[in-house]
Formats: C-alpha cells, structure tokens, sequence
C-alpha cells in the first residue's frame, strides 16, 4: 500500500478503528470499546481482528505506535495519513450518502 | 512470557492463551501480552462466558484464516490445495460423478491430513529435522497418534468393506497421509508464519 496516497475505500474495521484514534491516543481494549460504542454495536471487534487491522495501518502508514513501555498496554495514534485517509473516506461516504438519499427521495 | 496482573488467571484465560499458539509466532511476539489483557478485559466485563466466548470464537476464525494466508505457508497451502482440486476434478472426470468413487476418499483424507499437522506444527512447535530427534517432542508424540488413530480408522474400515484392493478406507488413508507429508515439507521449506 502507497504511504502517501490515502488507501480508499477503507474497510468498516479500518474506518472505525481511525475514527477512534481520532484526536485521542489508545490501548487495544479502549478502541475495541470505542469502536462499538461508535458504531452503536454494530462493528464488535475481537483482538485478533483489531491487532491484524492494526498490523496492516502500521504498514501503510496510517496508524504509529505510541511511547508506551508497557507491553499490555500498547497505545496506538493517527499519523498525518491516516488524518488524511480517515477525511477523504468520510467525504467519499458523504458523497455516497447523498447520492443514495437523492435516489431513494426520487423513487 | 508477559502475563496479565491478576492474582488467579481464570479457566478461560488459560484456554485463550493455548488457542493464541494458533496464530504465527511473529504476530504473538508481537501482540501477545496485548490480546491477554484484552481478554482479561473482555472477560471483566463481559455479560456472561457465552457472549464472551461467542466473540472471541468469531475473532479466532476470521483473524486466524486472515493471518495464515497472510504468510507464505499460506500461499503454499493454497497452492497445494488448488492442484489437489484439479487432480480431484480430473479423478472425477475419468472416474465419472459416481458418488464414493477414489478422487473424493483421496480428497477428502488430504485436508484432514495438512490440517492435523498444522495443528500439531502451532501447537507443539516445528517438526525436527534429525530423525534422531525423533520419538523426543510432543510433535511427534501428536503426529504418531495421529497416525495410530488412523490405522486404527483404516483397519476398521478395512474390516467393514472386505480386503479388497483400492477400497474406500485405503484411499481417504493414503490421501490423509499424502496431506500430512505436504504440510511437513512446507513447514521445512517455508518455516512457520
């Protein structure tokens, strides 16, 4: 994956994870937490789940390991591409939204 | 080996922690400590086990099949298996769509044959290379059980079908057998995930 072109579209996991990151720094547990708390429980995550999304953002540049020492406690923030990535997704979904609403308002 | 603080790891912790030998080694040393706690998390603060248990099961499948194809013991695996499905379709297509004919028993004791083996290789580590090493691990006390298992399914096949040549039991035994050597030269080839 590119690390200086937004990776769209993104995976709902992926998607979610960003938007937890988003101006806040966290552990595992808390962006599983926020992230179903976000979705309305509609994305539940398992660690296995969120430590692969976030192996595969580590990769493309999106998310970066915080200074923690703590091995249980690893946190996790968004880098500039992944602020960049989780903006440009929103919009497109934006974009799709109100596409679907015209559709569905002109039917 | 970093452990959740917790004076007593509970039941289900223990048996995360065995099923977590199923991912590869370079994702848990990575991620080990981190999932435990996570589960000790979950655990505290889960409804009840089933729910807990229902999540965690749904985790494991995905990310597990996620990971391994991830790897190049993954894509071996696929590959191995894609040519398996053509001998397969060339063994139906001579054999005709007759049902129970030797592609399908073949076939069909292949699978079980890499999967057992990969579950020992996660489970109890690489295979040995000396043969001297042989009869010394757990792998390959899991590995000659299995093997005994399955003379024992073979003979009691054999018993129920009559000694007759290329009986059904021989063939889902033999493929079974060709499915653990495949999994066993990948992990030596390829090593672990």
């Amino acid at each position: 994956m590119s690390k200086s072109r937004p990776p769209l579209p993104l995976t709902p996991a992926v998607f979610h994870i960003l938007l937890a990151l988003f101006g806040k720094e966290r552990h595992g547990y808390d962006i599983m937490q926020q992230v179903k708390a976000d979705s309305e429980g509609a994305v539940k995550m398992g660690p296995g789940t969120l430590y692969g999304s976030l192996d595969r953002m580590i990769e493309a540049g999106l998310v970066a390991k915080g200074n923690t020492q703590e091995p249980r406690r690893i946190y996790y923030r968004l880098t500039a591409l992944g602020q960049t990535t989780l903006r440009a997704e929103t919009e497109r979904l934006s974009r799709a939204a109100r596409f679907a609403r015209r559709l569905l308002g002109s039917a | 080996m970093t452990r959740p603080a917790r004076q007593k790891e509970s039941r289900s912790l223990r048996v995360y922690a065995r099923l977590l030998e199923l991912y590869p080694p370079s994702f848990l040393q990575r991620h080990r400590a981190e999932m435990l706690q996570n589960f000790v998390d979950l655990e505290d603060s889960a409804e009840s086990k089933a729910r807990l248990w229902l999540l965690i099961g749904k985790d494991l499948a995905i990310s597990l099949i996620s990971e391994f194809f991830r790897s190049r013991l993954g894509r071996y695996v696929i590959a191995v298996f894609v040519a398996w499905m053509l001998l397969f379709a060339i063994g139906y297509f001579f054999y005709g769509p007759t049902p129970g004919h030797p592609a399908l028993h073949a076939f069909g004791g292949f699978l079980p044959g890499m999967l057992a083996m990969y579950i020992a290789t996660r489970l109890y580590g690489t295979p040995q290379n000396s043969i001297s090493h042989f009869f010394r691990s757990r792998f390959d006390i899991y590995v000659i059980s299995v093997f005994v298992a399955w003379i024992l399914l073979f003979v009691i096949g054999y018993y129920f079908y009559d000694p007759t040549r290329g009986h059904p039991a021989l063939q889902v035994f033999g493929g079974c057998l060709v499915g653990m050597v495949a999994m066993y030269i990948a992990t030596h080839v390829y090593g672990m995930p």
